[in-house]
């Protein structure tokens, strides 16, 4: 349908030829829809380089031995390695509670400083995510 | 006999095997741990190759085509995102005009047309960019995990009649009256083993000057060397392709749970088995793309990898850096052929074209049906992610790398119910899956599991799985408890070479940290 609508868009202008009218960032993510390429928000991509700090060193894990079903350390060290894998984890994500006390306690416990209690907010919009 | 378990080689003796020649196939470290495992895993005829070498460029195009057929579990869309920055050699004018070519080869590969961004667009879709970007070109190319795409087609091989056998050097061609009969090889439990053959093939890559020379024949090589920067995660959401300095094409391409910063590319001198990453290239690749994609500074590479390839440096040998190199034409000795300098994207040609000389040789008349005929996991449908679930009680993340990796036999991989544990976390790895590798996939080392299946290819670089994946691999094996604690620590050497060029501060705190945890060990470094 994007191939047919730029085609068209081409032949209204004035020679028929010359190049491609800009796309619009919508059109981009309509294209790219089954492959997930929707933008990270601001605040998402700037929370990244934090997240990416985790060494999956457990200490998380001592204080809050899981979260729903899922172990602390493999928010940032296996899930978020790419927000795209989230609608298809979404079963292994459902149970954890954004604002329950074991996800702070296991956030104050990171010594690099992962942002844990922004990980669940980012996975969870993601998984939710058609 | 084949010599050389790149996707070269393989591709070859899957090709052989096809055709119903008897084959056999020796690695001397393990599948896909050269170059060809090294790769990006792109399948591209990228608009800079059309413009360079059109040819090979419209075959690279097919054969991408051929191996999103054949192998459609492994292959992943990759969008292109390039933006256009001031000082750029490649303005808007040449690169609107390379694309618009580009488009009309582009559906030979599934791929739609480019698309032209104004620059708030562009930032909006990816807000890593620079301000000063004035405009971007968005394209597809289609990716594929090189280490899988390797041991598909030795697998493929074996499965058509090919016997396949890694960590075994070749030690010595047998001659015969000057002509090459046979090969003798070293086992890794120091067996040595005679095969007589009608023909060898010599399919090393950058070590085929070093394979030739042990039937006294000079192949005239010109090695290549290029560096790649991978990070824990994906840190954009488009690949980004720009200028460096010097002009060279840089690329910054998320793959599932990676990205991979590359890459150099310079000529090589000097010893081909000991390949360590300067910390001058990774500062070149980084600088690089930081004019592109300014917060790169700000996220941790994992490790840096080096590898090298080849072409043949006399240009009557080689055609478009492909060579096929009869020797019996060439030197006088029969029954030796070299094959030096496919690309990643056209092996399945490149082994097609080789396979054709070698059945005219052994008077075999079958026509190659590589093209036709699917990889292992690519036939049939694979089951839904949450029937994998349900049935096997392993998280969503597991069920979504074994489908990635085994396609439509991923059930298979998971017979054995007793291990949905996770021998990896980072690469939601399960010890049945690693259990499978070494029982069907020939990993005899830690070294092998990453490649294979991805162990320890994580945030944690190996820090909290090597040592349980050594007693998965150690329980399948056989090993002593002191045969594991030995490969836990070759693995972590190991790993460590390439580890160490891309050290930040946080990766010197989590290796301070593995450190240790391992003090205790006796022998431990």
């Amino acid at each position: 349908v994007t191939g047919l609508w730029r085609r068209l868009r081409r032949a209204r202008s004035p020679n028929g030829v010359g190049p491609s009218p800009p796309a619009s960032a919508d059109e981009v993510e309509i294209t790219y829809f089954e492959d997930r390429l929707s933008p990270l928000t601001a605040s998402e991509r700037a929370q990244m380089p934090a997240i990416s700090r985790c060494i999956n060193c457990g200490l998380c894990a001592l204080v809050a031995r899981r979260l729903g079903g899922v172990r602390p350390p493999d928010l940032a060290a296996a899930y978020l390695r790419d927000v795209r894998r989230m609608p298809a984890a979404r079963a292994d994500l459902s149970w954890i509670d954004p604002g329950s006390a074991a996800l702070a306690a296991a956030a104050a416990a990171c010594p690099v400083g992962v942002p844990l209690e922004e990980c669940v907010a980012m996975m969870r919009r993601w998984a939710a995510a058609p | 006999v084949v010599i050389g378990g790149g996707l070269a080689g393989a591709g070859l003796a899957r090709d052989l095997a096809l055709r119903g020649a008897s084959v056999m196939l020796l690695e001397k470290l393990d599948w896909g741990a050269g170059a060809s495992g090294a790769s990006s895993g792109l399948l591209p005829g990228t608009p800079r190759q059309l413009e360079i070498d059109p040819e090979s460029a419209r075959a690279a195009l097919q054969d991408a085509d051929d191996i999103m057929r054949i192998g459609g579990h492994l292959v992943h869309r990759c969008v292109f995102l390039v933006p256009v920055l001031a000082g750029d050699g490649t303005g808007y004018e040449r690169m609107s005009s390379a694309l618009e070519t580009y488009d009309r080869v582009q559906p030979r590969k599934a791929a739609r047309p480019h698309m032209y961004l104004a620059a708030g667009e562009a930032r909006r879709l990816e807000p890593g960019l620079p301000a000063d970007v004035s405009a971007a070109f968005l394209w597809e190319e289609w990716s594929i995990d090189p280490h899988r795409l390797v041991w598909a087609n030795v697998l493929d091989a074996v499965r058509s009649g090919a016997r396949a056998v890694n960590h075994s050097r070749v030690e010595a061609l047998l001659r015969d009256r000057g002509a090459v009969i046979g090969l003798r090889y070293r086992a890794p439990d120091g067996h040595r083993t005679e095969v007589r053959a009608r023909v060898v093939v010599n399919a090393t890559g950058a070590w085929a000057a070093e394979s030739a020379a042990l039937a006294e024949v000079d192949v005239g090589l010109r090695p290549f060397r290029c560096a790649q920067v991978v990070y824990d995660r994906r840190i954009s959401n488009f690949a980004i392709s720009t200028e460096a300095v010097d002009g060279r094409h840089l690329a910054l391409v998320p793959q599932t749970g990676h990205t991979f910063l590359g890459s150099t590319e310079e000529d090589h001198y000097g010893d081909l088995d000991a390949l360590g990453v300067r910390p001058e290239e990774v500062d070149y690749l980084v600088q690089g793309v930081d004019r592109a994609f300014p917060g790169i500074r700000r996220h941790r590479p994992l490790w840096a990898v080096a590898a090298v390839w080849a072409t043949l440096s006399a240009r009557s040998d080689a055609r478009h850096g492909v060579g096929i190199v009869d020797h019996a034409a060439r030197d006088g000795v029969e029954g030796l052929f070299t094959v030096v300098g496919g690309q990643f994207a056209t092996y399945r040609r490149t082994a097609e074209a080789a396979a054709n000389t070698v059945c005219a040789r052994l008077g075999l008349h079958a026509r190659c049906a590589t093209a036709a005929r699917l990889l292992p996991g690519a036939s049939g449908a694979a089951p839904p992610i949450h029937e994998l679930v349900a049935e096997h009680g392993i998280s969503s993340l597991a069920a979504e790398g074994l489908l990635a990796r085994h396609g439509s036999e991923t059930p298979a991989v998971l017979q054995d119910a007793r291990r949905g544990r996770l021998a990896c976390r980072c690469q939601a790895l399960t010890e049945a899956e690693l259990a499978w590798a070494v029982g069907s996939e020939q990993v005899r080392t830690l070294g092998d599991a990453f490649r294979r299946v991805g162990l320890a290819g994580g945030p944690c670089a190996g820090g909290s799985c090597v040592e349980r994946a050594a007693e998965v691999l150690g329980h399948e094996l056989g090993w002593s408890p002191s045969q594991r604690r030995e490969a836990a620590r070759d693995y972590v050497i190991e790993a460590w070479r390439n580890r160490s060029p891309v050290l930040d501060r946080w990766g010197w705190a989590q290796e301070e940290l593995a450190y240790g945890t391992r003090r205790g060990w006796p022998g431990w470094l």
